[in-house]
C-alpha cells in the first residue's frame, strides 16, 4: 500500500546541525534551556588581522554589534573570562568589565547584556567562543551552561563538516601548514627542506605565503597566530 | 589580576567535586564517573604529537598504578587511525562489543560518532578532550553495561574536561622543576609572538636592544628550544603567555 510519509517537523531535536538555519535554531534552543536570552558563536579572525573578529551565528541586534564593534568583541572573547569546557562558569558583568570602553559597557547594559558568559570551544581543532547573555544576573543556570557548552561544541563540527566552514577558518594549504608546524618544532628552513624534501626556497616561499596570508610581520608572528587559532 | 569576575556567583556545574591533589584522587574521580555511566573500566591518555604522527600515552586506569590489558591495547602499535581520529575530533566515539546493545539514546547519538568495533573486546566510549595549554588527551570508558543519555553525555564529557585539566596540571607541576622564567622574559616573548622586532621590543619596554636580546636568549635557554621562533611556539603551547 502506497504510504505518504507526513511531513517531519523541522524542529526535530534529533535532527544534526547542518546548515546556518539549523545552527541559528539549536542555538535558540539551548539559549532557552539554559535561561540565555542572547547568544553569539565567534571566531577570532586569522584573515583579517589582529583585534578582528569574524562572526559564525548570533542574535545580537543590530547596535549591540554596531557599538561594541568587532574590536569590543576582540576584547570580550581576549580579556582572559572566557571558560573553557568542564570549568567553573565565571560570568562577566557588564558593569564591572575593565577591558572595555565606558561606552562598551553601557552599550552592553543599554542592549540587555546584564552579565555574560563567554565559554571557549574547541570544534575539531577550530577555536570558537560562545556568548551567552542574560538581562538578568544569575539567571542563567550553570549546569544547564556546562551542557550547552559541550552541545555548541559537537554542533559547530557538525556545521563545519556539512557546510566546509572550516576551510575559511584555515586560509593555509597544506604544504604552508606543515612548513609552519616543523618551524614552530624549531627546524630551520633547511632542515624542513631536509623533511619535506623540496628546496630551501620552496619552503621560504611557502612561509613567506602563510605570513602574507596572516597579515603578519615576520615568521615568529605568524607562527603566533597559527598557533593561536589552532592551525598548527 | 583582573577583577572583572564575580566570585561570589554560586556554580552549579557538574564538576563541583573538588580538587585533586594527586593522581590517586584523580583517579578516583575518574571511578565515580565511570561509576555514574554504568563503566567497568577506565584509562586515561595524553596524546603525543610528535610531527604528524599521535600516540596515546597511558596515563593511568582502572588498575592504578597497574596497566590493564584495555589500556595496553588502546596504546598499542595498531590503533594509529582510531588515535588520530581521537585526537582531531571533539565529538565522543563509541564502539559496542560483540554482541552488545547500543548504550546511547538516540539524541546522545546525534552528537557522536561510532567507529569500528574492534578496539577493545567490549563497548566503549572515548572522550576526547584538551585542556587551556593545547594539550590533548582521551577518557575512555569500557563496559557491557554502559548506558548515557544526551544529558550524561555531555555532563560526562565536561567532566571528563575538568578532570583532564587537572591531570594535566599535576603532570606539569612534577616537570616544573625547571627555571622559572621571569616577567620580562615572557613579556619579551610576548611581544615576539605579536610580531615585534628586538628593536620595537626594547623601545616598547624602554630597554637597550641588547638587554632584550639578552632576555630571549635566556627564555631560549629556559625553554629548552632551539631558537626564538621555538620559544615563543613552546611558551604559546605551554600556555605560558597567551
Amino acid at each position: 500500500m502506497a504510504y505518504a510519509a507526513p511531513i517531519v517537523e523541522t524542529q526535530d531535536a534529533n535532527a544534526p546541525v547542518t546548515s546556518r538555519t539549523g545552527l541559528a535554531r539549536f542555538m535558540r534552543r539551548i539559549c532557552a534551556e539554559m535561561g540565555a536570552q542572547r547568544y553569539m558563536l565567534v571566531q577570532p579572525s586569522v584573515e583579517r588581522g589582529p583585534k578582528s573578529v569574524s562572526i559564525i551565528t548570533s542574535n545580537w541586534v543590530f547596535d549591540a554589534l554596531e557599538d561594541l564593534g568587532s574590536e569590543g568583541i576582540a576584547r570580550i572573547i581576549e580579556s582572559g573570562v572566557a571558560v573553557s569546557a568542564g570549568a567553573r562558569a565565571r560570568p562577566l558583568l557588564a558593569a564591572s568589565a575593565t577591558f572595555l570602553t565606558a561606552e562598551e559597557r553601557r552599550a552592553l547594559r543599554d542592549h540587555g547584556h546584564i552579565e555574560t558568559h563567554c565559554r571557549r570551544l574547541v570544534a575539531d581543532g577550530v577555536n570558537v567562543y560562545a556568548l551567552f547573555s542574560s538581562e538578568t544576573p544569575g539567571a542563567i543556570s550553570g549546569a544547564a551552561l556546562s551542557r550547552a557548552h559541550m552541545k555548541c561544541g559537537y554542533a559547530l563540527v557538525q556545521f563545519f563538516a556539512a557546510t566546509g566552514g572550516r576551510a575559511s577558518a584555515d586560509p593555509l594549504s597544506e604544504r604552508e601548514r606543515e612548513c609552519l608546524m616543523w618551524v614552530s618544532e624549531g627546524k630551520t628552513t633547511d632542515e624542513v627542506a631536509l623533511i619535506l624534501g623540496v628546496s630551501s626556497n620552496t619552503v621560504n616561499s611557502y612561509i613567506a605565503h602563510a605570513i602574507q596570508k596572516f597579515g603578519a610581520s615576520n615568521r615568529a608572528m605568524a607562527i603566533a597566530t597559527a598557533i593561536r587559532s589552532g592551525i598548527i | 589580576m583582573l577583577s572583572l569576575v564575580s566570585s561570589s556567583q554560586p556554580s552549579a556545574t557538574s564538576n563541583d567535586e573538588g580538587e585533586a591533589r594527586s593522581l590517586i584522587d584523580a583517579v578516583s574521580m575518574c571511578r565515580n564517573i565511570a561509576g555514574r555511566i554504568g563503566a567497568e573500566s577506565f584509562s586515561l591518555f595524553f596524546t603525543a604529537v610528535h610531527g604528524e604522527a599521535r600516540r596515546l600515552v597511558p596515563v593511568f586506569d582502572e588498575t592504578f598504578p597497574g596497566v590493564s590489558p584495555v589500556t595496553r591495547r588502546l596504546s598499542g602499535p595498531d590503533t594509529t587511525d582510531f588515535v588520530r581520529l581521537v585526537s582531531t575530533t571533539t565529538c565522543p566515539l563509541w564502539w559496542r562489543g560483540n554482541g552488545a546493545p547500543t548504550f546511547l539514546d538516540a539524541q546522545a547519538r546525534v552528537w557522536t560518532r561510532e567507529v569500528a568495533p574492534s578496539l577493545t573486546k567490549q563497548s566503549g566510549i572515548a572522550f576526547p578532550v584538551a585542556n587551556d595549554r593545547r594539550r590533548l588527551g582521551a577518557i575512555i570508558f569500557t563496559g557491557n553495561e554502559m548506558k548515557l543519555d544526551e544529558e550524561l553525555l555531555c555532563d560526562t564529557h565536561a567532566e571528563c574536561f575538568d578532570l583532564f585539566a587537572q591531570v594535566a596540571k599535576l603532570r606539569e607541576q612534577e616537570c616544573n622543576a625547571q627555571r622559572p622564567m621571569s616577567k620580562r622574559e615572557l613579556e619579551c616573548l610576548r611581544l615576539t609572538a605579536n610580531g615585534l622586532t628586538s628593536d620595537e621590543i626594547a623601545t616598547a619596554l624602554g630597554l637597550s636592544v641588547h638587554t632584550a636580546n639578552q632576555y630571549l636568549t635566556n627564555s631560549t635557554q629556559k625553554l629548552n628550544a632551539m631558537n626564538r621562533i621555538h620559544a615563543v611556539a613552546k611558551a604559546l603551547r605551554s600556555g605560558m603567555i597567551a
